[in-house]
């Protein structure tokens, strides 16, 4: 077969192609050793590496938004807290107000009915110790004008008005 | 051109002299040029490995755009080597050319039909290759008889008429060119200053242009190789 075919090419070709295949071949396995080989293989790590640096800042991205979202919705749970607190405080302190201003009444008022009923009594006192001073003093300015001025006659018709008032008293009883 | 070539005898075979020496000298060219892109490579990429990142984008797009991108990882690092080594096999004749005592000893390897048939022929195997592999030989050998069955002879005249047009339209492109590059050398020769004169700015001319063209030749013959492989992975 080769010699036919160069024969047929009048001794002209078969060894010129069998050099250009050889040389083509050898020339593709050192290109493929030296540059192609991890020249590729750096581009392919590249591509990798782009695309999954695409996939990571995509998913820091979605990360940072929901971080965002949260933080906002804490933001504004606090402020109604906060809202919530204010007015607790408010109306703690509007009881307070309530009940001190409600205790503070019930004691005056306490306290005004006490000094009511002490001056009361000291009144009912006073009148009673004015009653007896009377009646003493009476008494004493009585029997001092009786024993001065009262005779027999006299004697006799007081114990009998006195009798005669007893008996009335008694019967009117 | 009537270029006249050395010849070594090995083994039975014989080897033209300005086609390997030319080849060879593209491939060092094509690995020094990777080796040194592809030193420090970090994943914050330098200067250099933009450059080199760039390229292996380039190509991994031409494949992106036929095929499914696992596809990528299988043939990606051959359409790079070919499109690099295609490239750099095309400027090589623009840069320089060497011939001693009217021997050829260095110019694009890409100027000859041989060199680019065997590029080619790399192509359509692997495709043939990668087909058998997809559907079993026996979906490969009916993937010739699809959609109908006359078809059958177009479809294998198919594979030669590909072989032949990836191979033929590189090597026409580049030799035309290089061939008008050797005219013009001609032209600047005949009349002594004066031809001189007027054929510099046109060699220039003609070498910038040359340079575009090597770079859409590389481009094309990469992409028409990535159709045809991608053609044979395609149930019909």
């Amino acid at each position: 077969m080769a010699s036919l075919l160069v024969l047929g090419a009048g001794k002209l070709a078969l060894g010129d192609m069998l050099f250009i295949l050889l040389s083509f071949v050898l020339l593709t396995a050192a290109v493929k050793k030296f540059a192609w080989g991890p020249v590729t293989k750096m581009m392919d790590a590249r591509s990798e590496k782009i695309s999954g640096d695409l996939d990571y800042a995509d998913q820091e991205r979605a990360r940072a938004d929901k971080l965002a979202k949260e933080r906002e919705d804490a933001l504004k749970n606090s402020r109604a807290e906060a809202i919530e607190i204010v007015n607790k405080a408010k109306d703690n302190g509007e009881d307070q107000k309530k009940s001190i201003m409600a205790d503070a009444h019930s004691e005056a008022e306490s306290v005004r009915q006490k000094a009511k009923l002490d001056a009361q009594r000291a009144k009912q006192e006073a009148m009673n110790d004015a009653q007896n001073d009377i009646a003493s003093l009476s008494l004493e300015v009585a029997s001092k004008v009786i024993s001065k001025e009262l005779n027999a006659n006299d004697q006799k018709s007081l114990i009998d008005s006195y009798i005669k008032e007893l008996t009335v008293n008694n019967e009117t009883k | 051109m009537n270029d006249k070539y050395k010849f070594i005898e090995f083994l039975g075979l014989r080897f033209n002299v300005a086609n390997d020496l030319s080849a060879l000298i593209a491939a060092i060219l094509v690995f020094i040029f990777v080796f040194a892109l592809s030193r420090h490579v970090t994943m914050r990429p330098g200067k250099a490995q933009n450059v080199l990142e760039w390229i292996i984008d380039f190509t991994n797009n031409i494949i992106k755009s036929l095929m499914p991108d696992a596809a990528v990882k299988q043939f990606g690092l051959y359409a790079f080597v070919l499109f690099t080594f295609v490239f750099f096999a095309n400027q090589l004749g623009l840069i320089f050319q060497v011939k001693v005592g009217g021997y050829t000893y260095i110019k694009s390897p890409t100027t000859n039909p041989m060199i680019t048939m065997a590029l080619a022929l790399i192509s359509l195997l692997i495709s043939h290759y990668y087909s058998v592999k997809k559907f079993g030989f026996g979906g490969y050998v009916s993937n010739y008889v699809k959609p109908v069955g006359f078809l059958l002879p177009i479809n294998i005249l198919e594979e030669f008429t590909n072989f032949l047009t990836l191979s033929l339209r590189l090597y026409g492109n580049i030799f035309a060119g290089e061939v008008l590059l050797a005219l013009i050398g001609t032209v600047a020769k005949s009349f002594g200053v004066v031809s001189f004169v007027v054929a510099l700015p046109l060699e220039m001319i003609w070498q910038g242009f040359s340079v575009f063209i090597g770079a859409i030749q590389a481009y094309v013959f990469t992409t028409l190789s990535m159709v045809y492989i991608s053609r044979k992975l395609e149930k019909e």
